[in-house]
């Protein structure tokens, strides 16, 4: 072979015979950095291919329709369903409340406020108020009245901005903005507006006008000069009694499903408290010190229903006795999950089956495209903008469905809610026989159905694009 | 390899980046060899059987040299053609181009590898049956991130110069063998790469339109200086060649300069192929003349 070499004859240089054209090889080719397909590119070449095997790709993106529509319809009748749910438990009462009570349970950590702040401190926790009930008028320690009537009701001790996200509503006014302080100030319920005695102490019944409209409360609360006075304990008491201006910065709309109930009037815990020293001082009540403060009854407001049980877990680890709605939601919930993951699970299956025709049809068309990739990779195509062009292509068929389908399952949903026929009758059939029947597509839904059919398809796509990166230079070659 | 050899080939340098492409540098020393092939051995194996595709191959290609690969059908060459391509591993052996060695490089660095400094010509076109003609020329510059507008005005040109300048939108279906070759080459010389290679180029066609094609080809190479390597069993084909190799059961038999090269004469200032020229060529009896050459 050495031979051979050498008997040719290295005279003659071709180089240096054509060396007279050197103008023509690679003009500005140096100054472009080589980083292989732009992205339009590829995009327009994925989109290129998709076309061409129109029918193939149409059936495909025809499956990822079908499953998105199935998987956001049957959602959407989960919300819907979830909706109606919450609006049945709504009518149950506020269900992120969670009542303390305190009647005679002996334990170790009195419920004082020191206890509330450590509950404020929980997880989850919006607000906790104390309700402290106290009674006006004949039995109680203080009068209040307008001069003519005196209030007959009780008075409890509340923390004003743990109310306020109580989700109270006003018939008029509303619970005073505590810039002054919550000193004389008050709410006062609805249901309270007629309990008052006259002066002889009769009380004052609720009457009916001459057209049938309940007669005007005796005492306008909202304007009315009124005063809250200590009571004596003791009738020989000669010492004047003192008295205190109060102001009502609202009522309460009646609202049977509250604690505090919106029978009462409402004062600042701290003022109530200090109205107790002062009818202890004017009535010479020595107070025991030893006696530990505590609370009755406390209302604590969580952020979600999801929060409940776990802070009332750990309110009652404190040895109290507690009282949510959560045992009565729980288990409603817990079927309606239920049934919200059979109706997902229905959507899921069908796009699963989706992705399986995406990647079958990914595999059939990197086998038939064997010779074009080996192609490609011959004319130097980069290994990851192979992998991208078919990668694009798996995640084209999944977008395209996914939008496809996002716009039907509204039709679909329009249809569910308009002509409702559906809603009762399948609803039964799945064996969601009361609720159900109509369909939600938020926002979030939509766009989530489509980037999970594109994220379906990119996952779909993956082997079948490993597959043609691994595809031989030299099946551009082979004759089949 | 004996001592001479050696010396002749040099190892290569570390294939870093700033050898690649045309380092004329680091070649000047192989005096202007921009190719070698060193001790190359392919063996298959099928079911047991080991098929010895190539014995061992030395080889030097210089700069701007039109080589043929000339053999019988299984005679290796096609399998010498690819590896050298870096389409296929050698067995054993190393392939240099342009100072790198091909032969060491993963899959991707022979990706960007080939799209700098690889042109080929298929002998079935492989054209992609999708794409217009300008479309399928400019495909490797869509592979280097080359605009549109730059890479289509460059196809344009390429095309012209084949003489396909009314076939821009035409795809492959609706043109002729010939015609469809003729694409190839352009797509092969679009990026003016150092190295083309071409196997059995004129395989599927007449002979008449095989000059044309053969023509082209070769006044393409010169005209950008390149370096062209044909792979063909065909001896009137050898003819258009500065040099022939000549491949019988994996080994060089033989490997003589063609002293009468047609066309004699580089039509370089020339972009519309010359029908005359053909007539001109001599028969075959050159090559024949330079493997006695050498044997003796
Ligand atoms: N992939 C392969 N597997 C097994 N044997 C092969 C393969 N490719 C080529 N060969 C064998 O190697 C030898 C040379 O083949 P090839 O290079 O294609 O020859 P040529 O191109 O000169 O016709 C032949 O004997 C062929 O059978
Ligand atoms: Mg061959």
């Amino acid at each position: 072979m050495n031979d051979i070499k050498k008997a040719r004859p290295a005279g003659k240089s071709p180089p240096a015979r054509r060396n007279r054209n050197p103008g023509h090889s690679s003009p500005s080719k140096a100054h472009r950095p080589d980083k292989g397909m732009t992205r339009r590119d590829t995009i327009l070449m994925c989109i290129k291919n998709l076309c061409r095997r129109k029918v193939r790709t149409i059936l495909t993106v025809s499956g990822v329709i079908i499953g998105t529509c199935a998987i956001t319809v049957m959602v959407s009748l989960g919300l819907g369903m979830q909706k109606t749910l919450e609006e049945t438990l709504a009518q149950l009462g506020d269900l992120t409340i969670i009542n303390i009570y305190n009647y005679g349970t002996s334990t170790e950590q009195p419920l004082n406020d020191e206890m509330l702040d450590t509950i404020r401190l929980q997880d989850g926790v919006v607000a906790v108020t104390p309700v402290y009930n106290t009674y006006a008028s004949r039995w109680g320690n203080y009068t209040f009245s307008n001069g003519k009537y005196t209030y007959d009701g009780q008075i409890v001790g509340v923390d004003f901005d743990a109310l306020r996200s109580m989700g109270y509503t006003f018939v008029e006014g509303d619970f005073p903005t505590g810039e002054n302080g919550y000193e004389g100030v008050f709410v006062i319920g609805q249901d309270s507006l007629y309990s008052y005695t006259d002066k002889k102490g009769n009380y004052v019944q609720q009457t009916t006008k001459a057209d049938g409209s309940p007669s005007d409360p005796p005492v306008n609360v909202m304007k009315d000069k009124l005063t809250l006075t200590i009571n004596k304990s003791d009738q020989s008491n000669t010492k004047k009694q003192p008295s205190f201006k109060i102001t009502c910065t609202g009522i309460l709309t009646s609202d049977y499903q509250r604690n505090p109930s919106t029978y009462g009037v409402f004062m600042d815990i701290h003022y109530v408290k200090s109205l107790e020293k002062e009818y202890n001082k004017y009535n010479g009540v020595k107070v025991d010190k030893n006696k530990v403060e505590a609370y009755d009854n406390v209302v604590v407001k969580v952020q979600s229903m999801g929060d409940v049980q776990e802070v009332e877990d750990y309110i009652k680890s404190f040895g109290y006795n507690t009282n949510s709605m959560e045992s009565v939601r729980k288990p409603i919930q817990d079927q309606a999950n239920q049934q919200q993951m059979i109706l997902g699970s229905l959507g899921a299956i069908s796009l699963f089956v989706a992705a399986l025709s995406i990647t079958n049809t990914m595999v059939m068309s990197v086998y038939e495209r064997t010779r074009e990739i080996g192609v490609m990779k011959v004319l130097g195509c980069s290994l990851s903008d192979i992998r991208g062009v078919f990668l694009m292509e798996a995640g084209t068929i999944g977008f395209t469905g996914g939008v496809i389908g996002v716009g039907i399952s509204y039709i679909v949903s329009f249809i569910i809610n308009h002509y409702g026929g559906m809603g009762g009758d399948s609803g039964g059939m799945l064996g969601m026989a009361s609720i159900g029947g109509s369909s939600i597509i938020p926002f979030w839904l939509a766009l989530g159905a489509i980037a999970f059919a594109t994220l379906v398809g990119l996952l779909s796509g993956f082997s079948p694009a490993n597959r043609a990166v691994k595809i031989s230079a030299l099946s551009a070659i082979k004759q089949e | 390899m004996t001592a001479v050899e050696e010396r002749l080939h040099p190892s290569p340098g570390p294939p870093g980046k700033d050898s690649a492409r045309r380092p004329k540098k680091a070649v000047a020393a192989d005096d202007g060899v921009i190719l070698q092939v060193r001790g190359l051995r392919k063996v298959y194996e099928v079911e047991d059987e080991k098929v010895v595709a190539l014995g061992k191959i030395s080889l030097q290609i210089k700069k701007g040299e039109i080589c043929c690969i000339l053999g019988t059908s299984g005679s290796g060459k096609s399998t010498l053609l690819n590896i050298m391509a870096g389409l296929e591993k050698p067995t054993r052996g190393h392939v240099i181009i342009a100072g790198r060695e091909v032969t060491a490089m993963s899959e991707k660095e022979l990706a960007v590898f080939r799209r700098q400094n690889i042109g080929f010509i298929f002998q079935s076109y492989n054209l992609m049956p999708q794409d217009t003609a300008l479309e399928n020329v400019a495909m490797p510059l869509v592979f280097k991130g080359v605009p549109k507008k730059e890479r289509e005005a460059r196809a344009k040109k390429m095309l012209a110069r084949v003489g396909l300048k009314g076939r821009m939108k035409h795809r492959p279906s609706q043109m002729s063998g010939g015609q469809q070759q003729r694409v190839g080459i352009a797509r092969a010389f679009i990026s003016q790469p150092p190295v083309v290679f071409a196997d059995e180029p004129t395989g599927n066609l007449d002979s008449h339109t095989t000059t044309e094609v053969m023509e082209m080809i070769v006044r393409m190479a010169r005209r950008y200086h390149e370096t062209l390597i044909i792979v063909t069993h065909d001896g009137d084909i050898a003819r258009y060649a500065d040099r022939i190799v000549r491949l019988v059961d994996g080994a060089i038999v033989s490997d003589t300069e063609n002293v009468s090269v047609v066309p004699r004469e580089e039509p370089e200032t020339v972009d519309q192929p010359a029908q005359t020229q053909s007539k001109r060529t001599k028969p075959l009896a050159d090559s024949k003349q330079g493997q006695n050459q050498t044997k003796g």
